[in-house]
């Protein structure tokens, strides 16, 4: 195995439009850019679009509120700081009733006597009680499972393509 | 804990500890394959968790990887990872096939890696046991093949998110014909790390 000092590369193939939002973060960008969120395990990738002004963000979850842990760090891995926060950012204080979200991750990457604690759908959980408390619904949704995904929003159609090794690529 | 105030002195140490574990694995090896199998242990680093994706080709590389939580007075977690290509020669390797003959990542395979990567990691542990006088067990090994980043996020929900630095101890497995590549990972909480620290003395 070669161990080396850069980064490997993404699937998707990263040009100047291509925004990375990483693990416990959270991006709004405009079309042409796009969004990708890399190797979503238990974690949840949330996407917010607004067709008209081909506006979008996309969050990284971690883990579903500050009480889940005593350890600092980005405030923005959690569901209940960031979700209302790229609703914010997304519609700049407008209403939100154009947005809508779809989610992908959520996975339980170890079996067996390792995932006592279910983080995966409790993050899927946490999402979408905060999406509903914002009254954004959720239009397409790729989780649960034991495999990691890969996510991209595009801000021309919002569509979100899934990358996995196990089933390849899923249009939502 | 910030990873570039170890000393060379004290990164010997922890190479140190990795060579004797290694050692042992080498012999229990070797003993069950009734041929010789030699680990050696080329690099020892220690890096924060956040920086163990870049090192291994990105997060979405595809790797196979072993997990063992990390038990009695120690805190933290143990992770095995192997790329694709590496699977199949320790697979080859461990089940004295000429190199190349496994095509593909079937269950057999994964049982030859898991319990492989099982033998290192109780041994490595074994030496850390041995030279902190602390009380130092393996869980239960759990194995997955997917894109790295995701895999160590698994790792570091069950470990609470407790883990911010990790021992890269790379192995290498060489019988007469052929070596394979590994990297064990050793993850143990901040606290555990001071007090493994402190018992070797380098602290």
């Amino acid at each position: 195995m070669t161990i080396s000092n850069t980064t490997g590369g993404f699937w998707a193939d990263p040009d100047e439009n291509t925004v990375v939002v990483a693990t416990g973060e959270l991006a709004v960008v405009v079309h042409p850019q796009v969004l990708v969120t890399p190797a979503l395990g238990s974690c949840v990738g949330v996407t917010l679009w607004d067709a008209f002004a081909r506006r979008g963000g996309m969050a990284h979850i971690m883990l579903p509120s500050p009480s889940d842990t005593r350890l600092g760090g980005l405030a923005d891995r959690f569901a209940t700081v960031a979700i209302p926060r790229l609703a914010e950012a997304v519609t700049g204080g407008l209403p939100r009733r154009r947005l809508v979200a779809k989610l992908a991750g959520g996975s339980t990457m170890f079996g067996g006597e390792a995932n006592i604690t279910g983080i995966g759908m409790r993050n899927v959980d946490a999402v979408k009680q905060q999406l509903s408390l914002l009254r954004i619904p959720v239009v397409a949704e790729d989780i649960g499972g034991n495999y990691a995904r890969t996510m991209e929003l595009y801000l021309d159609t919002g569509l979100v393509v899934v990358r996995s090794y196990r089933y390849g690529i899923k249009e939502l | 804990m910030d990873p570039r105030d170890l000393t060379d002195m004290q990164l010997d140490a922890l190479g140190e500890v990795g060579s004797i574990g290694a050692g042992h694995a080498a012999t229990a090896l070797s003993q069950l394959l009734g041929t010789p199998v030699d680990i050696d242990v080329p690099d020892v680093r220690l890096l924060p968790v956040t920086e163990v994706p870049a090192v291994l080709g990105g997060p979405e590389n595809l790797v196979g990887a072993v997990y063992s939580r990390l038990l009695g007075d120690l805190g933290g977690g143990l992770l095995f990872v192997l790329d694709c290509e590496g699977l199949l020669q320790l697979s080859d390797l461990l089940r004295s096939r000429e190199p190349g003959t496994s095509k593909s990542l079937g269950s057999a395979e994964e049982a030859t890696v898991t319990h492989a990567a099982a033998m290192l990691i109780s041994a490595y542990l074994a030496a850390v046991a041995r030279l902190t006088e602390l009380s130092a067990l393996p869980g239960p090994e759990q194995f997955a093949f997917d894109m790295l980043g995701a895999i160590l996020e698994g790792v570091s929900m069950q470990i609470g998110l407790k883990v911010d630095n990790a021992i890269l101890i790379l192995t290498r497995f060489s019988t007469a014909g052929t070596s394979v590549d590994a990297a064990l990972f050793f993850l143990p909480d901040p606290d555990s790390l001071d007090v493994m620290l402190g018992r070797l003395g380098i602290i």
